[in-house]
């Protein structure tokens, strides 16, 4: 079991590294479709055809095309990204300093979605009823409403009309963790409202089902308490959709946070990717895609294994 | 805010694994597409009006708008509704009625490009899988699974820097990321439609894989196909929007919804009314869409809960007091012996609220058990066996209840007794086993813990000591090596073995009764026997009783003292079980055994096997007469009266016909051929059975 163990963990990193691998090459060939020369666009309008040439030269923009991919690969993987073509710096440095913005955004609205999702989704399908069709009415809307909106409306329920929360920015956890807390309430709450409806929908189709199997009739003819065969034989049994549904959540908010970056002004990858697509910046587009991938990539390997936990049969295999 | 997977309906649990999506394999036909559902609520009927409104006042917009988009009122700007800006004005006085309904028509157009790339590639993926066989399906399924675990925002925003705000571009693009999530969706149900029987049909007549999928393939497709769209439309317009938010819209001055929230969002302090309109038309539209998708999507009638809800058991505990009040005190004689069962004019039926409300599904049963004796339910399937089974430990499925009668367990009515109550009564006094044992285990759990916990939890012992029993337990229903079997998941044992486990789990509680729902029908016919001597066994020793259901007349032979013979939702005759199978006096009763290969002996098996013509009919569809006339080769005009159950005279026996005795006189025949016109009487039988040729049709449907 050992063994086998090991040889899934292998094939499924080696596939990991091979989806990296193909948005690598796909995400060149798109940087390499941007209207524009890294020498036109570092040097900005009016520079001269020479000085363009010169600095297409120096950055092997000549070069055969996969001469120019193997180039970028090799030092990739050594940490090292290229430079931005607007400023000079480091994408790797400017990407690691983004990275713990969007990370924390992310984070904390999976998991106020979850909390929300699972209880509200739990709730909706244990007591039936009105209290249902209260939550599925509710959870129908939130998955609806586009998180920009509500953001704005959170903004002036929470940050002008009452000044609970600061409506913009971001404060490093280094520097002040209550402060770092209080910069991402707002937009963790605006991503959790849809996240949230979401599980809660994932998690009560779930628990329903769970509820219908068979071995359910089994534990109430042996008198298990009811308490014991929600939230422990049906919860358990739901576990498995209800994780799956809580690392697409993770995906989604981790690219939903391009709207929450622009809209409370949060220096994370989002607003690099909008910053970098709006000045052709190609290394930092090219940074900012291989960076995505990898921690959506990540993310569906932890999934897979804790599916491969979480289902005896899949264990056992 | 790009979905990497096609959302399902609000009420269909997603498939999640590959696993989940071999065994959609298992069920029906889906459905074809019918309209009727769209305006069968009350949110699609209003998304329905909604998006037509919108269609129509932006495509005739100039006609009637009563500004241009870029008229600038400088004396209102930042203003809020009035009469000359019913929804108020922008930073530069545009009127936002006006612009929200000009870019309508763009924003939902260019949404249809997404849900015509993603359906209609997802859908040719999913058909070419499911045609081109196992080979094809992987390497499909192994490069959506590549695209699905894409950061699709972001891939979508390097792709806006490759080719610039070009929308109708983008939103077939995005189109194409989303076509893994369809393609998975659509999977399930194309090789569904793919394995019925009638494909396998035009494959041998010849038709090409072409020709099956587009004739056979993708009409049954078609009703997810619309959901699908109607959900990735909503999808579409969110993106489409979110983009427009971050400055990737449309350029400027021309508006989009996104791009005027945007504006809004700069405004929150000064003008918060500007985000209202704009959000709101938004918000609605993809509210319609989705109430569209999702009403389309319902599931016609899930299966039913073992657990039924708080709501539905509060309801049920108040049918349980009505049946209390309305039922004569139990009489409680001291005389009761310990351990009889007596059942007395016992009804189920359907609950009032819901589908099929009011529905009779098994009326007045009558029947005792003994203490350790055997007693079989008999009859086809659909005959109410199991809910009467069921009723006996108050588990009836959701929505079904005891509507009347008393269940008599040692004097005490559980017919009367709350669900609370029933908690003492269940594993301890009557135990179940059921049919499928592998589903009847809790897939996630050991069978150690499983047994370990049900016995600490009846019989009030240490971890230890309950361990020790459930070694003792397992033995005693013959497994031999028990260690092994404790540390197993029900999904690394055979069914045979699963079973001994339901049975150990079953006497966990040291039950008095065994209500046994057709133990051996899921299993091998050696395993069968095996069981069922297991059974008898069991009852000597133990000197427990058990309700044993079963549509096998060889069972019955084997291990039952008394049977009640049931069809359609009535007992029709019981009785001792040897004078019944030697001298059965209902003509259904007599067709079992002439239709039963194994109650014919060797010596006088006849040419023909006899057969009952039709079907049980539907508990809808029950006359007020004989239930069994329609299909009964002695039926006369007597029998469209009620029937009362009377004595049959062969010992205690009770008999449900009006010509069982002239039957038991004239020694007459269950016969092995059709029926003969001569005995084919004026019986119009209330639902023609279902012909070869409405089957069929309805699996061509």
């Amino acid at each position: 079991m050992e063994v086998t163990m090991a040889l899934f963990i292998t094939k499924r990193l080696l596939m990991a590294l091979a989806t990296v691998l193909v948005v690598a090459v796909l995400a060149f060939l798109l940087v390499h479709a941007m209207p524009g020369s890294p020498g036109a666009v570092s040097l900005g309008a009016g520079a001269s055809q020479q000085a363009i040439d010169e600095v297409n030269q120096r950055m092997g923009w000549n070069d055969p095309l996969p001469a120019q991919f193997f180039t970028w690969l090799g030092s990739a993987v050594q940490g090292d990204l290229g430079v931005s073509l607007i400023d000079g710096r480091s994408v790797s440095a400017d990407l690691a300093s983004r990275l713990p913005v969007t990370a924390s955004l992310a984070a904390g609205a999976t998991v106020l979605s979850a909390v929300l999702g699972i209880g509200l989704g739990v709730t909706a399908a244990v007591r039936g009823g009105v209290v249902d069709r209260i939550i599925g009415g509710v959870a129908g809307m939130a998955v609806a409403l586009p998180a920009f909106w509500i953001g704005i409306i959170f903004v002036y329920l929470l940050a002008v009309q009452s000044s609970v929360f600061p409506a913009t920015g971001y404060v490093p956890f280094e520097s002040s963790p209550q402060d770092w807390a209080l910069s991402l309430a707002l937009p963790v709450i605006t991503l959790a409202v849809g996240g949230g409806a979401f599980i809660a929908r994932q998690t009560r189709a779930s628990m329903l089902e769970a509820l219908q199997q068979e071995h359910i009739r089994t534990l109430r003819a042996t008198a298990t308490p009811t308490w014991k065969i929600l939230y422990v034989h049906a919860l358990r049994y739901a576990s498995l959709p209800i994780v799956a549904g809580i690392a697409l959540q993770f995906i989604q908010l981790f690219g939903g946070s391009v709207i929450a970056e622009q809209l409370f002004a949060m220096p994370g990858l989002g607003q690099a990717v909008q910053n970098s697509v709006s000045t052709h910046d190609a290394p930092s587009v090219q940074g900012v895609v291989v960076i995505a991938t990898v921690v959506v990539v990540a993310v569906n390997l932890v999934l897979e294994l804790a599916t491969k936990f979480l289902d005896p049969k899949l264990r056992a295999s | 805010m790009i979905p990497n997977v096609a959302p399902a309906p609000a009420d269909q649990a997603q498939p999640t694994t590959a696993a989940d999506l071999r065994k959609t394999r298992r069920q029906g036909a889906p459905k074809k597409f019918t309209g009727s559902k769209l305006f069968g609520s009350f949110g699609s009927i209003a998304g329905v009006a909604w998006l037509a409104v919108l269609v129509a006042a932006s495509l005739t917009a100039p006609l009637w708008l009563p500004f241009k988009t870029e008229d600038q009122d400088f004396t209102a700007v930042l203003s809020g509704p009035t009469a000359a800006h019913w929804l108020g004005t922008d930073e530069l006085g545009r009127d936002l009625l006006s612009r929200i309904f000009a870019s309508a028509a763009g924003t939902l157009g260019t949404s249809i490009i997404t849900v015509i790339v993603a359906v209609g590639l997802g859908t040719l993926l999913a058909m070419l899988a499911a045609a081109a066989g196992e080979r094809v399906e992987n390497a499909v399924s192994r490069v959506t699974e590549i695209m699905m675990s894409l950061p699709g925002t972001v891939i979508i925003l390097a792709v806006i820097g490759a080719v610039g705000t070009n929308i109708p571009m983008i939103m077939g693009i995005l189109g194409v990321l989303i076509s893994a999530g369809i393609y998975r969706v659509m999977l399930g149900q194309a090789k569904s439609l793919q394995s019925q029987l009638y494909v396998d049909a035009a494959k041998v007549d010849g038709v090409s894989t072409a020709g099956i999928s587009l004739r056979h393939v993708l009409p049954g497709l078609t009703n997810t196909i619309v959901v699908q769209a109607a959900l990735i439309f909503a999808v579409g317009m969110l993106i489409q929007a979110g983009l427009a938010f971050i400055g990737f819209g449309p350029p400027i001055p021309q508006p989009s919804w996104g791009g005027m929230i945007q504006g809004a969002s700069q405004h929150v302090y000064d003008a918060p009314w500007m985000m209202v309109p704009t959000g709101a038309g938004l918000a609605l539209t993809v509210l319609s869409a989705n109430a569209i998708g999702n009403a389309l999507g319902k599931a016609p009638n899930a299966t039913a809960s073992h657990l039924p809800s708080a709501a539905a058991r509060r309801q049920r505990a108040k049918a349980v007091a009505t049946i209390a009040s309305a039922a004569p005190a139990p009489v409680t004689q001291d005389g009761v012996a310990k351990g009889t069962l007596s059942v007395r004019n016992l009804s189920v039926g359907v609950d009032s609220t819901g589908a099929g409300s009011g529905v009779r599904l098994v009326t007045d049963v009558s029947f005792d058990v003994e203490q350790g004796t055997v007693l079989g339910l008999v009859g086809e399937s659909g005959c109410g066996k199991t809910m009467t089974a069921l009723s006996l430990l108050g588990l009836l499925p959701s929505g079904v209840s005891v509507t009347g009668g008393q269940i008599l367990w040692n004097g005490r009515n559980l017919a009367a007794t709350t669900d609370k109550a029933m908690e003492t009564v269940r594993g301890r006094d009557i135990a179940l086993i059921s049919q499928e044992p592998m589903r009847a285990l809790d897939p996630m759990f050991t069978v150690g813990y499983q047994l370990t916990a049900t016995i600490r939890r009846l019989r009030g012992m240490g971890k230890a000591e309950a361990r020790e029993e459930a070694r003792n337990l397992l033995e005693k229903v013959g497994i031999v090596d028990a260690a092994r079997i404790l540390k197993t998941y029900p999904h690394q044992i055979s069914g045979g073995m699963a079973q001994r486990v339901a049975i150990a789990l079953a006497l966990a509680g040291q039950p008095k009764l065994l209500v046994a729902d057709e133990p051996t029908t899921a299993l091998d016919v050696t395993v069968q026997a095996e069981i069922l001597s297991l059974l008898r066994s069991l009852v000597t020793d133990t000197g427990m009783s058990v309700v044993m259901v079963t549509h096998d007349l060889g069972v019955v032979a084997d291990i039952c003292d008394q049977v009640a013979v049931m069809y359609a939702g009535q007992v029709v005759e019981n009785g001792r079980t040897d004078s019944i199978l030697d001298n059965p006096r209902h003509p259904y009763t007599l067709a079992l055994l002439a239709a039963d290969p194994h109650a014919n002996h060797a010596n006088d098996m006849p040419e023909r096997l006899a057969t009952i013509q039709g079907q049980v009919p539907q508990p809808k569809d029950w006359p007020t007469g004989c239930r069994f006339a329609a299909r009964c080769q002695f039926a006369g005009s007597a029998c469209l009266e009620p029937v009362p159950l009377l004595p049959s005279g062969a010992g205690e026996g009770l008999v449900r016909c009006v010509k069982a005795d002239q039957l038991a006189v004239e020694g007459m025949d269950w016969l092995a051929t059709d029926v003969p016109a001569a005995r084919a009487l004026e019986i119009t039988p209330t639902q023609n059975p279902r012909s070869l040729q409405t089957i069929v049709e309805k699996d061509l449907a």
